[in-house]
């Protein structure tokens, strides 16, 4: 159940966010969220409907990317998809990796009136 | 783009910042419900006490019977109850920090609450993470699991003692390891018999003397 706390962190962020650009009423707000992070994402937007009853967000609807684990191999520079959790290099079998997506929370956008 | 988690993060870089200036090493064991990460806690302590300065931060859902268990050691133990949260974060982390003299510890072990998925994703400010892992909940939780094991510096194979009676099966275990992480060392331990202690308490040894030998 991580996904209430991430979802009170968002919550936060998208209040202070409406507030700063005094926005009458958040109407969307779109988030990337790393495949590693295993968040479902029904729990994660029942936690944010929750977090932002009764506030200028409401009525917001979440939008969640997942994003797909990629890295690059530090050994021959190709840019990998991961699959089956196999974590080397399919062009040259390095275990050297340096993970470009799959990990991340982030708030792409919030939008407003 | 913003990290939804910036506040535990910027919390988490400075505990950090903090322990790195006074020398401590922290150490966020992860692991499920029984996996046995407090008798690990009280097989280290029983070595280790006597060599090193050592704290405990005691994740606890509800109770205090982890940390009651390790009093015996008398060492500074912290208890944090999460009440029903299933993780513990920086911010916990921060607030207890000063019921430690932070100068006279060498290492602090923070027992998470049980759990493989939701501790992974709160930085705490630790050294590094260890995963402990029984044989009695399958050979697939590191497939299952892959951020935690990806993340770890170690990881602690507990009750390998009980293998005959589970459907553990270690060479697929191995091999996910393999597949997931083959750059971290795996104890295979059994920490009521004593299987594999030695390795384990050598190497933890390395990393704390390491730690109070940095410049």
């Amino acid at each position: 159940m991580h996904e209430l706390s991430i979802a009170e962190d968002l919550s936060a962020i998208v209040l202070e966010t409406a507030l700063r650009e005094t926005l009458a009423k958040v109407t969307r707000v779109n988030v990337s969220i790393g495949q590693l992070v295993q968040i479902v994402p029904g729990l994660f937007e029942s936690a944010f409907i929750e977090c932002v009853r009764d506030t200028v967000a409401g009525q917001a609807e979440l939008c969640i990317e997942i994003v797909p684990v990629r890295m690059k191999c530090r050994k021959c520079g190709a840019d990998i998809g991961i699959e089956d959790n196999n974590f080397s290099c399919s062009a040259c079998g390095s275990d050297d990796l340096e993970m470009i997506n799959g990990r991340e929370l982030y708030i792409k956008s919030i939008e407003g009136e | 783009m913003r990290n939804i988690l910036d506040r535990n993060q910027n919390r988490a870089n400075e505990v950090r910042r903090l322990l790195a200036e006074e020398k401590v090493l922290m150490v966020n064991i992860i692991s499920s419900p029984g996996a046995g990460k407090t008798t690990l806690l009280e097989r280290t302590l029983g070595e280790l006490n006597t060599k090193f300065r050592i704290g405990i931060i005691e994740g606890d859902i509800t109770t205090d019977r982890d940390a009651r268990r390790l009093q015996k050691f008398n060492i500074p133990i912290t208890l944090i109850n999460t009440e029903g949260g299933c993780h513990l974060d920086s911010h916990s982390i921060s607030k207890v920090l000063d019921t430690f003299s932070l100068k006279d510890l060498d290492v602090i072990f923070v027992e998470n609450v049980g759990n493989l998925v939701c501790p992974s994703q709160f930085d705490l400010g630790e050294n590094f993470k260890l995963a402990v892992v029984s044989t009695a909940e399958g050979d697939d939780k590191p497939a299952k699991y892959p951020m935690l094991f990806r993340e770890a510096r170690a990881v602690l194979l507990n009750k390998v003692d009980l293998i005959p009676y589970t459907n553990f099966r270690m060479l697929n275990f191995r091999k996910d390891m393999e597949k997931i992480n083959r750059n971290i060392p795996v104890f295979e331990l059994s920490c009521t018999r004593g299987d594999g202690l030695g390795a384990w308490f050598e190497w933890i040894s390395s990393r704390i003397t390491e730690n109070c030998n940095r410049e």
